[in-house]
């Protein structure tokens, strides 16, 4: 294993993450997680986006994609973030948007996590010449610059969700890979797993029972991290104007906002403030649960 | 200790050419792969026939797909990027033209950031969980969650339009023609404001950085040693941990690398910054599809190279590296 | 943030960022050479070579450097430029053109008869779409008689052939510079040389491209010494730059900035229908004919009733510009039938030709075909919208319109180059939006949307695939008839048909702002509008 593993590797997530011991995991959840100030705003961030993106549609006041308001009019009872140039409703757009932030970073954190939890098992349990291959190619896919290649898939293949998931998904996934490695590697010769070797329980079994409990939580943690990064990749592509015309996105009512920042201040203001709100909840949470463990 | 450097470093170059090598099988499958006559994809799709022949022929788009790869491939190290019709020349050209403009941007942010952030970092470190360190952890993490674009425009309603202390937009005064000095002044004004919310999200991953590393130099035993010698502890911390701790920076400028550049983009078409964001944008417009690979390709190389320059300033500094 | 002991803080970044701020505030506004104007542009045209395209933002920069025979005055009659007279002769078919004599080209070569006929044989009926799509099919031949004479020769009378000589629409390039050379490829694209009042002195991509004045230039030379051309993408900003003064001059006003700079006292604004892309500008909806679903002129109809036109007016152009109330624009004054019935909006009558013609709706639902010829039942009124990413506003309130009568209308946003392959090479749409410049004769840029002749690979053609045998025939006779009485009974006529037919919906005539600095007066028409300004301080 070349030593950049160690200069480059975590360089991303690293000082984002201190793992959580699989023993206390459950505990961890409920008593540290939530006591924290940070946990419950995270929690609650999240906990309301979530619900934004599955009830939206019945929570919302208007369609957003109808006329339902003068041209550009300011926030108000009836529209309390303002109407766009068309007319149509801002705060509806606002819920529906969450639908598509979620969608996306869903979408990639799956494949990530796939991707990158096989790949680190695999390198990590086995060691010698499947590590070295799998390394090698983590590492040729971890320099892949994701921002451009997605923009280059899309303006290729045209715009939609499924593209910008599957580019995205498939250049994340080095980071996840390389962080359960080294916490495979960490455990793979302590007794539990060597006494389970020794019962001659096969591989696949020791991996379900023994590595991945052992993994998990800071896969979580690395994987809230990462989705928080998709959330901010998705708003960026939708703002350059590649994201799907046909559904709402937060970072194509940003990019709309771009011709009005001096008449209507909230197209701009309430897109972006969903935005940082929702990757906020998520870094929050990825960060509490990170930061119990070290106080344990 | 010093074989060890150099087989490291030997290792280290030697990765270069499978990875770039497979940056490029990825770019000539994206060729491949997109709906539509490959010819349009290095050609562009304003030619005539006999000019598609021609470039067809060039690219050795006529030939099986393993040979035509190696002539892409031979292409490429030639310099040889394509040609773009929108612009009505060879493609590496267009691109390089606009790198300066870029590097200005992104390496006044980074300094911005790095000037910021260490010793935001500092102070963090020095009372862990302390007031101040909860202060700064949630202003890093809350600038961490926000996109570059969103913080440009908000920047510019309120820095710019509102308050008026910024030019809105674009790289000098339209009617200035000024030089020398006045000139430099005229670029440092327009350049303020883009550099600043580029330097934001930087400043969020440089602080947590900066005081995780801090946190760890000091309980070692040369920190501990200044302290009890009567060295405050801020003296400590400057004198004894700051340094070692400032390894994982050099680090993660180069990691950040391809992130920097991705966010010079967004912030580029905020500000009308004529770089390679401006370029990307405009490309994507056109569909000038020989840019946007051209481009790929040379931020695709910024990235590995400043991941190796990284590692061997590391290898350089910390002789506790070693081949495992 | 407090601090409980004496340790000493690090620099804020609030501290930096007030620093900055202070360097910012402290920069006195630049004093402006009198000298030089600076205009802004939205785009970087890429090139400038403004007779191989009809791209709008390629004109606007390129329009300074050259001249065209004839030059359009504010009513856009005909007046000299390259040419100092002309005879008409031949009842219409042959135009006679008389050169100015001693006009130099930037690079000092002669001007000559030669330049003009290398210009419309090898570029302008190559290259430049409208100039190609009307004038080459009834065009014979372009003769240099001697070096300062030139003879049009027409297969038919041709009546609006003055209309089409001035510098948007037949920039005159040089023979000298483009003989034997791929004109699309020529290094002169981006270093162009000309006739006119401006020489090119230098571009830089995607910043501005600078002009110096031509000292020789056949109307005496331009008061001002320097034109900057700044491009600037965002026309919120294009706007803030004219506030602060860094601009002098905006080709454009988006709507919403203009209520308040119509009240600056240091700002002017003028409106014209004239635009760099060509005149009498109208936004048109095409129907794709060859679409099943398009193939009953109800449904058409019902599309037509079902759009809001005023709320265009209002919501996308912000007032600047009008209903299209005819297919031919009302800036062709002798053309324009505005006493035609064009559907008015009127949901309940949309709805009732849809049920008609056997699309159904079910509650809100998107409507589904009944015993639609050609349509197998069921099938949901989804269709798509093909259009220039800039022109998608349409789309966004097309689609709220559309929605409330049951149709499904998904937005596609293509490029240039996309969608004239996708619209008029492969015809693979359901509707499309286009800007149909009419010009300032039917036949520049109304005849190519109807004709059969001109279902073709070339952008902005006949977009719906519109096939009439007594159209064409109508068109004939309207672009070979003098007497204007006769012209204007003729295209009346076309518009009853194409009213019945309705290929197409005029959705709005636009019309362009342009806003100016006081400290700047004297403005031209748009493509020479700096040839006549001076600035002050």
């Amino acid at each position: 294993m070349p030593p950049s593993t160690r200069a480059s590797a975590f360089a991303e997530l690293a000082p984002f993450i201190e793992v959580p011991s699989p023993a206390r995991w459950r505990r961890l959840l409920r008593r540290d997680v939530l006591r924290r100030l940070s946990g419950r705003a995270g929690l609650t961030c999240a906990a309301v986006v979530c619900a934004v993106a599955l009830f939206g549609p019945l929570l919302a006041p208007h369609d957003p994609f109808a006329i339902t308001g003068g041209s550009l009019g300011p926030p108000s009872a009836g529209h309390p973030m303002g109407t766009d140039a068309l007319g149509r409703d801002v705060f509806s757009a606002v819920l529906y948007g969450a639908r598509t932030s979620l969608l996306v970073a869903t979408g990639v954190s799956v494949i990530a996590l796939a991707c990158g939890t096989t790949v680190g098992m695999l390198a990590g349990y086995y060691g010698g010449w499947i590590d070295n291959a799998l390394m090698r190619a983590t590492e040729l896919f971890q320099v892949i610059p994701r921002f451009f290649l997605a923009i280059i898939a899309i303006a290729l293949f045209g715009p939609g969700l499924d593209r910008m998931v599957l580019t995205l998904g498939l250049t994340s996934w080095p980071v996840l890979a390389r962080l359960v490695r080294g916490e495979v590697i960490a455990v793979r010769d302590l007794d539990f797993v060597r006494a389970a070797e020794a019962m001659g329980l096969p591989g696949s079994l020791i991996v379900r029972r023994h590595l991945l409990p052992h993994v998990m939580p800071s896969i979580v943690v690395a994987l809230g991290l990462l989705y928080g990064q998709v959330l901010l990749l998705e708003a960026t592509l939708g703002f350059l104007g590649l994201g799907d015309p046909g559904t709402i996105s937060w970072g194509m009512m940003a990019a709309q906002a771009q011709g009005f920042l001096r008449v209507a201040w909230w197209l701009a203001l309430f897109p972006g403030l969903a935005i940082t709100l929702t990757v906020l909840g998520v870094n929050l949470l990825a960060d509490a649960f990170s930061s119990a463990r070290a106080v344990q | 200790m010093h074989t060890v450097n150099r087989r490291f470093i030997l290792g280290r170059l030697l990765q270069v050419v499978p990875t770039m090598t497979v940056i490029l099988l990825i770019s000539f499958l994206l060729i491949h792969l997109a709906p539509g006559d490959a010819v349009f994809t290095v050609a562009g799709e304003h030619g005539d026939a006999a000019y598609y022949a021609f470039m067809r022929h060039r690219f050795g788009l006529d030939q099986p797909l393993p040979r035509q790869f190696l002539t892409y491939l031979g292409r490429v190290v030639n310099g040889d990027l394509g040609f773009s019709y929108v612009y009505g020349r060879g493609t590496l050209g267009v691109i390089l033209e606009r790198v300066p403009a870029t590097l200005l941007l992104t390496g006044t942010a980074l300094a911005i950031a790095v000037v910021v952030a260490i010793p935001l970092g500092a102070v963090a470190a020095a009372r862990p969980h302390g007031a101040q360190d909860v202060g700064i952890s949630a202003f890093a993490l809350a600038l961490y969650s926000t996109p570059a674009f969103w913080v440009g425009q908000l920047a510019i309603i309120g820095l710019s339009l509102r308050l008026g202390l910024f030019p809105v937009q674009g790289m000098t005064s339209a009617g200035s023609g000024a030089a020398g000095w006045p000139h430099a002044w005229d670029v440092a004004r327009h350049l303020a404001l883009p550099a600043m919310v580029l330097a934001a999200q930087e400043v969020a991953v440089l602080v947590r950085i900066m005081r995780s590393a801090m946190l760890d130099e000091l309980p070692r035993d040369h920190v501990r040693t200044a302290r009890a010698k009567g060295f405050s502890a801020m003296q400590a911390l400057v004198r004894h941990a700051l340094p070692r701790a400032l390894l994982p920076i050099v680090t993660i400028i180069g990691a950040r690398v391809g992130h920097l550049i991705a966010g010079a983009a967004v912030v580029e078409i905020i500000f009308g910054w004529p770089g390679m964001g401006r370029l990307l944008i405009a490309s994507l417009q056109s569909r000038d599809a020989p840019i946007l690979l051209g481009l790929f390709l040379v931020v695709s190389l910024t990235v590995v190279l400043a991941n190796l320059l990284s590692d061997l300033v590391y290898a350089a500094i910390d002789p506790r590296i070693r081949v495992r | 943030m407090y601090h409980h002991d004496g340790q000493r803080r690090g620099p804020s970044p609030l501290l930096l960022l007030l620093a900055l701020a202070a360097a910012g505030c402290a920069s006195e506004r630049a004093r402006r050479d009198p000298a030089t104007l600076v205009a802004a542009i939205g785009s970087d045209p890429g090139q400038l070579n403004p007779a191989i395209t009809t791209n709008g933002g390629v004109h606007t920069a390129a329009g300074l450097l050259y001249d065209g025979l004839v030059a359009l005055d504010d009513s856009l009659r005909p007046t000299p430029a390259l040419a100092e007279r002309w005879e008409i002769e031949n009842g219409g078919a042959r135009y006679r053109f008389h050169l100015r004599r001693g006009v130099r080209w930037h690079d000092g070569k002669p001007f000559s008869a030669r330049d003009v006929k290398f210009t419309f044989d090898k570029l302008l009926l190559l290259y430049h779409a409208r100039t190609r799509a009307s004038m080459a099919p009834a065009l014979s031949s372009v003769d240099a008689v001697d070096d300062s004479t030139v003879v049009f020769t027409f297969r038919r009378a041709y009546a609006p052939l003055l209309q089409q000589l001035d510098v948007s629409e037949a920039p005159i390039l040089p023979e000298h510079v483009y003989a034997g050379s791929d004109p699309l490829r020529n290094p002169a694209n981006i270093a162009p040389i000309g006739t006119g009042p401006y020489r090119f002195a230098s571009y830089t991509p995607h910043s501005e491209i600078r002009y110096t004045a031509n000292r020789d230039y056949f109307r005496g030379p331009p008061s001002l010494g320097t034109v900057v051309l700044r491009i600037i993408p965002d026309n919120d900003t294009q706007v803030a730059a004219l506030e602060a003064g860094e601009v002098d001059w905006l080709y454009g006003v988006p709507g919403p900035a203009r209520q308040r700079l119509s009240t600056d006292p240091r700002i002017r604004i003028i409106h014209s229908a004239v635009s760099a892309g060509g005149s009498n500008c109208i936004s048109t909806l095409g129907f794709n004919l060859d679409r099943p679903w398009f193939r009953d002129v109800r449904v058409r109809k019902a599309i037509a009733h079902a759009i809001n036109r005023p709320q265009f007016v209002e919501r996308v152009l912000f007032g600047d510009g009008r209903v299209a109330d005819a297919p031919i624009s009302s800036g062709i004054a002798f053309a324009h039938a505005g006493d035609l019935p064009i559907p008015a909006y009127d949901t309940v009558e949309a709805m009732r030709l849809f049920e008609a013609a056997g699309w159904q709706q079910h509650g809100s639902d998107v409507r589904t075909a009944h015993a639609v010829r050609g349509v197998a039942d069921g099938t949901s009124f989804t269709i798509g919208f093909k259009g220039l990413p800039g022109q998608m506003v349409y789309g966004d309130l097309l689609r709220a319109q559309l929605r409330s009568v049951g149709i499904d209308l998904r937005l596609e946003p293509l490029e240039q180059g996309v969608f004239t392959q996708a619209v008029f090479t492969a015809r693979d749409f359901d509707t499309a939006i286009g800007s149909y410049c009419n010009g300032t004769d039917p036949e520049i840029g109304v005849r190519r949307m109807y004709v059969s002749s001109s279902v073709a690979p070339v952008p902005f053609s006949n977009m719906a695939g519109y096939r009439n045998p007594a159209m064409d025939t109508l068109f004939d006779r309207a672009g070979a008839a003098l007497d204007l009485n006769e012209r204007r009974q003729l295209y009346h006529q076309i518009q009853e048909i194409a009213v019945r037919d309705q290929p197409y919906v005029w959705l709005v005539e636009t019309v362009s702002t342009q806003a100016y600095s006081v400290r700047c007066h004297g403005f031209g028409n748009v493509s020479h509008f700096a040839a006549t300004a001076a600035c002050t301080r």
